[in-house]
């Protein structure tokens, strides 16, 4: 027996996928006049399986009276194209009311005005409340809209993202490429914005725009990609410390002060909002219109948490009952505090230290921050401070590769519930597997349970005969055991949520464990992720 | 540049069994289909909410009816329209299927026998379970010919193997359209690889099972027939013609009846229970009430025979004189004899053209024959045929194999657009012996692909059957750009027609966009539904230009190219 060797960290620079199901799919196009292929093999591949994916329910399918969120962006679709820009804001806000900055309603008033050229019926005004067809027509046209806005604004930003790290850290195109596509196959995100519905993409493409524009330093750019961001839904706040606290630093430090690029940022960032909020100032009665909408996005009337979310404040209610106790507007100074404190160091570590390389790190504490302590958060909300983490799998380091996979997993595992009530339990198992197995999780497997010549190995790839990959853990015996034992717990609950019903008292019992287990890796993350933060700022990137 | 440093890369991470940078030794390759079969399955889960064509009911009624009636009754059980009309080998493999039905589905309604199915989810699962576990077949075979094929032809092989496996042809008809074309093919290209590695038994024992699991492989017989015969009954080593006794030893006899024996063997197991029924079985086998055309007309030279008479049809209307001009030329009976007369054959036409399978008359052309179609096949097929009797090897055979295909899908009576399938899998065999063959072969693959996107009539599959047509043909057309072997004689390429082909394959993607705008429109415009049929004239008068020259390429290069069929 040949002794199987294990990679180790000074394997850094290979390919991090090395010998994983999209390595073998992807070597063929290897050779140099044949790369371009490969960039279209990954992008028509993750748009068919998000084709596919939409097949299935979308939320609130057939589930009158108020359906779901697919109903409230059709709404918002409706509303836009009929009612005049002063009315947005305030129609009927019982029923799906616009809730989303003016991008949104901009994005929703576009795609609106098409689908109605296409079929009037669609969104009619009033009439076309809750609007289902047999033929699916409509969800049909949705889809595409996702899709196209997808193609738009996510792929093309996330295939340059991983270019612009390949190429600034030498690594082989087939390495970015597979990168590119183990980010772009995330299933939280194609779960949730194709099967559950929602436009998501945009906002994280947006914001990939962003980041992909302060790596390449052009730093108004970046402003301005990243305001669209917020203006689109103004989740990406969760991002915006990060982001000022970079570009203030950069324009007042590094290495000098720098006035052109502070003004440049300071009036790419003031115009697009007035450019975005213009047309609810100038078309729609003023100032009040302005503020309406500011009140509709901020709902602070709400609760502090929304269902049931793996955040601190949900978790630690099932002992300690904040809304018995507190007033909501203690709550949510609360909340306040709790939430700066959470995303301050970050935003410390990023001003002393503006560094392309740690970027992703701060985006991800902040953001996850945010995540875990601030105020009305959604389980959908996970998909924030995912991106960041996902855009990590362009790193070498084994570690963070397999604390990447890890979170995307259990971020995916806390979207059961929602996804459970969609109806995409199919679609959940299917692409949580199908994540795993492309990024080589389960090529352990192969060797020991294939005859010799199913053994996916070295097909038409270079990978060595004698050659394992192991699973995405990391090398410290601690986290071995803190990852294995969330997967066991994790398996546990979901078999429990599938097969045994709850016990009457606790109906929420197994959607508690969920969140529960969440929070808890969250955090673990969330601290590691401030140390990995806190050592990197101190290399650079070609120390990495 | 680049790829010199990302080969240093990996060869530090291969781990130092052998020798760091060596690389891996051809013979240490293994070609496996595992990664394409779990990727593929992926797939075909999520798409098994996807629309399903009335042929889901079909399959369904056949598992209910041979679930629960006597075996007498299987061919005569006519409660429903979808009576059971392919030949018994498939019946059982529905009824060892139904077997297999779990109590839910069974409670569900999958196993009840109505004029109209009435079932939900677990059925679907259930169905579409079934056509996916008995895919496994066609992957089994398929490993089986890389893994049986010399180690030089092993990373060719293995791209017309997986380009199979995952093929949107399959894809579309079995995964979503609803059929069992993967394990079906599984079986006929198991009598392929057969025949590639000489076991000629084999060739035959698999060729008559698939016929006897779907008689659509009918169409191949000629071919197989004549390879067997030349190839394993025949002699001609030591012949020498003395007198007419002697052509007594040139057939081997005791093959001659190992083979006969075998081939009566599996039709008589198969046909055996029916023998008294005979009649009845065969009726549903052969139902020539049909029509030359489908509703959508398959893309083959009937569709521009058809296409043809409706431009003359509408010319002869518009403009008298173009008829006063014909008729001068061509006697009556050929053409019709008056304007009056076309009046009234186009109103007799329009009285049955709403059905689905209905008879096509014709305005201005003569009217079409069964046997017509009958004897331009079998010339065509003995024109594919005949080489074979010269030259029995494997390349030949597959290219005959082709050419069969081809020729009974282009000429043929009620042809439907999936059997071009039948062409275009011996094609991917043939087409890794030459580059030259490639432009046929994708002119073939785009057009037949594309042919069947009709099928898939639905919106929410348009995206999809598209996607995935262009990611299949960007990376096997590629692929066996890379992977065809270079003959000597490739200069003689027309690099014409080749640009000519390319401008083919994309004004195909401009055909499907353009066709899919008009059908989105429909709902705009209430006019344009009117010219519904407009869109898929279109399809099948294009797509059949396409197949039709890919049909005399081929016919170019298997009856008048030397280089390509000397053996290697």
């Amino acid at each position: 027996m040949i002794p199987i060797k294990k990679p180790k960290k000074s394997d850094n620079i290979v390919q991090s996928f090395y010998a994983s199901p999209l390595y073998d799919f992807l070597y063929p196009f290897r050779p140099a006049g044949s790369q371009w292929l490969t960039e279209y093999v990954i992008v028509l591949f993750a748009l068919i399986i998000r084709c596919a994916i939409g097949l299935a329910s979308y939320s609130g399918m057939n589930n009158p009276p108020m359906f779901g969120d697919f109903e409230a962006q059709r709404h918002w679709m409706e509303i836009t194209q009929h009612l005049p820009i002063s009315q947005w804001y305030w129609f009927d806000l019982e029923y799906w009311g616009l809730d989303y900055p003016p991008l949104t309603a901009y994005h929703s008033y576009v795609l609106g005005k098409i689908g109605s050229f296409i079929n009037s019926k669609w969104f009619a005004l009033n009439e076309s409340r809750g609007f289902e067809s047999l033929d699916n027509d409509l969800k049909t046209y949705m889809r595409f809209t996702v899709l196209l806005s997808e193609a738009i604004c996510y792929i093309p930003a996330v295939v340059y993202f991983t270019k612009w790290v390949g190429k600034h850290r030498n690594q082989s195109p087939i390495g970015q490429f597979i990168a590119a596509a183990a980010i772009l196959f995330q299933p939280s995100l194609m779960l949730i914005d194709h099967g559950h519905f929602q436009y998501n993409c945009v906002m994280l493409g947006l914001t990939v725009y962003a980041i992909n524009s302060l790596l390449d330093e052009f730093y108004a750019p970046a402003a301005f990609c990243f305001v669209l961001s917020i203006c689109f839904k103004q989740m990406a706040l969760y991002y915006a410390p990060i982001f000022f606290s970079y570009l203030l630093s950069k324009s007042l430090f590094s290495p000098r002060f720098n006035l052109p690029r502070f003004l440049s940022v300071a009036i790419a960032t003031v115009l697009t909002f007035a450019a975005m909020y213009a047309p609810l100032y100038v078309l729609g009665g003023g100032l009040t219109n302005v503020v309406q909408s500011v009140h509709r996005i901020f709902p602070f009337a709400r609760g502090i948490f929304e269902d049931k979310v793996a955040n601190f404040w949900c978790v630690s209610n099932i002992v300690f009952k904040y809304k018995q106790k507190f007033t909501q507007e203690q709550l949510q100074f609360y909340s306040l505090i709790a939430t700066t404190i959470g995303f301050v160091p970050a935003v410390i570590i990023i001003f002393l230290r503006p560094k392309k390389h740690v970027i992703l790190y701060a985006l991800t504490a902040c953001s996850m921050s945010f995540y875990l302590f601030s105020f009305q958060v959604h389980e959908k909300t996970i998909l924030v401070p995912l991106l960041p983490i996902t855009l990590l799998y362009t790193s070498t380091d084994w570690t963070v590769l397999s604390l990447v996979n890890w979170i995307n997993n259990i971020g995916l595992f806390t979207l059961w519930p929602l996804l459970k009530k969609d109806g995409l339990m199919l679609q959940y198992g299917v692409c949580f597997a199908l994540s795993n197995w492309l990024i080589g999780n389960f090529s352990f497997v192969t060797p020991k349970f294939l005859p010799k010549f199913l053994t996916p190995g070295p097909s038409i790839s270079s990978v060595d005969d004698n050659y394992r990959r192991r699973s995405l853990l990391p090398e410290n015996f601690l986290w071995k055991v803190a990852i294995v034992s969330s997967y066991v717990i994790m398996v546990l609950i979901q078999i429990l949520d599938i097969f045994v019903s709850p016990p009457k008292r606790y109906p929420d019992l197994w959607v508690l464990l969920n969140c529960a287990l969440g929070f808890a890796c969250f955090s673990i993350f969330w601290l590691w992720n401030y140390y990995k933060l806190y050592k990197l700022s101190y290399k650079t990137m070609k120390q990495l | 540049m680049k790829t010199a440093t990302s080969r240093k890369s990996t060869a530090a991470i291969n781990p130092p069994s052998k020798d760091e940078t060596k690389p891996v030794v051809m013979a240490n390759r293994r070609f496996s289909l595992w990664n394409f079969w779990i990727a593929s399955l992926a797939l075909k889960l999520l798409l098994m909410p996807d629309y399903f064509s009335t042929d889901f009911d079909v399959h369904r009624n056949w598992l209910a009816i041979t679930n629960a009636l006597p075996l007498s009754q299987w061919y005569r059980e006519n409660t429903s329209q979808w009576t059971l009309d392919y030949p018994p080998f498939f019946a059982y493999f529905e009824w060892l299927l139904s077997l297999f039905v779990p109590n839910k589905v069974r409670q569900d309604g999958c196993l009840d026998i109505l004029e109209v199915g009435n079932f939900g989810w677990p059925t679907v699962v259930f169905q579409r379970l079934t056509v996916i576990a008995s895919e496994i077949v066609l992957f089994v075979v398929l490993q089986v010919f890389i893994n049986t094929s010399p180690l030089s032809e092993r990373t060719q092989n293995f791209v017309v193997a997986s380009s199979i496996v995952i093929s949107p042809g399959f894809l579309m008809i079995d995964h979503i359209h609803f059929q069992y074309n993967g394990f079906l093919f599984g079986i006929l290209i198991a009598s392929i690889v057969a025949a590639r590695n000489k076991q000629y038994l084999w060739c035959a024992v698999f060729y008559s099972t698939a016929l006897c699991f779907k008689h659509i492989f009918l169409y191949l017989a000629p071919c197989y027939f004549m390879f067997l015969l030349r190839a394993y009954v025949l002699n001609f080593k030591d012949f020498k013609f003395k007198s007419y006794k002697d052509l007594i030893f040139i057939v081997q006899w005791t093959n001659l009846f190992k083979l006969s024996a075998i081939v009566i063997g599996i039709f008589g197991a198969c046909f055996a229970p029916f023998l008294n029924d005979s009649p009845q079985v065969l009726s549903r086998l052969f139902p020539f009430s049909r029509g030359l055309t489908h509703a959508y007309w398959a893309p083959n030279f009937w569709a521009v025979y058809s296409f043809a008479d409706k431009i003359l049809t509408f010319l002869m209307l518009k403009l008298p004189y173009v008829h006063k001009f014909a008729i001068k030329i061509i006697s009556p009976p050929l053409i019709p004899a008056s304007i009056l007369e076309i009046k009234q054959r186009m109103l007799q036409n329009n009285n049955g053209t709403k059905g689905l399978v209905q008879d096509v008359a014709f305005v201005i052309l003569p009217q079409i024959t069964p046997k017509l179609t009958f004897i331009l096949t079998a010339f065509y097929q003995a024109l594919a045929v005949i080489p074979l009797l010269f030259d029995p090897s494997f390349k030949r055979f597959i290219g005959s194999l082709t050419l069969c295909g081809l020729a009974s899908y282009i000429f043929g009576w009620h042809v439907h657009e999936k059997a071009i399938l039948l062409v275009i899998v011996p094609f991917s065999f043939l087409v890794v012996f030459d580059r030259r063959l490639l432009s046929s072969f994708m002119l073939v693959t785009a057009a037949g692909y594309v042919s069947l996107f009709p099928l898939l009539y639905e919106h929410q599959d348009f995206l999809l059957k598209c996607l995935y047509t262009a990611a299949w043909c960007t990376i096997y057309f590629y692929a066996f750009k890379k992977t065809s072997k270079l003959s000597s004689s490739v200069e003689r390429r027309i690099f014409f027609l080749d640009r000519l082909s390319t401008i083919y394959m994309f004004s195909l993607l401009a055909l499907v966009l353009g066709v899919q705008f008009l059908d989105v429109m429909n709902w705009r415009y209430q006019t344009f539904q009117k010219f519904e049929f407009l869109g898929l004239m279109s399809y099948s008068v294009y797509c059949s230009l396409g197949i039709i020259s890919s049909w005399i390429g081929l016919s170019w290069l298997y009856n008048f190219d030397e280089p390509l069929w000397m053996s290697d």
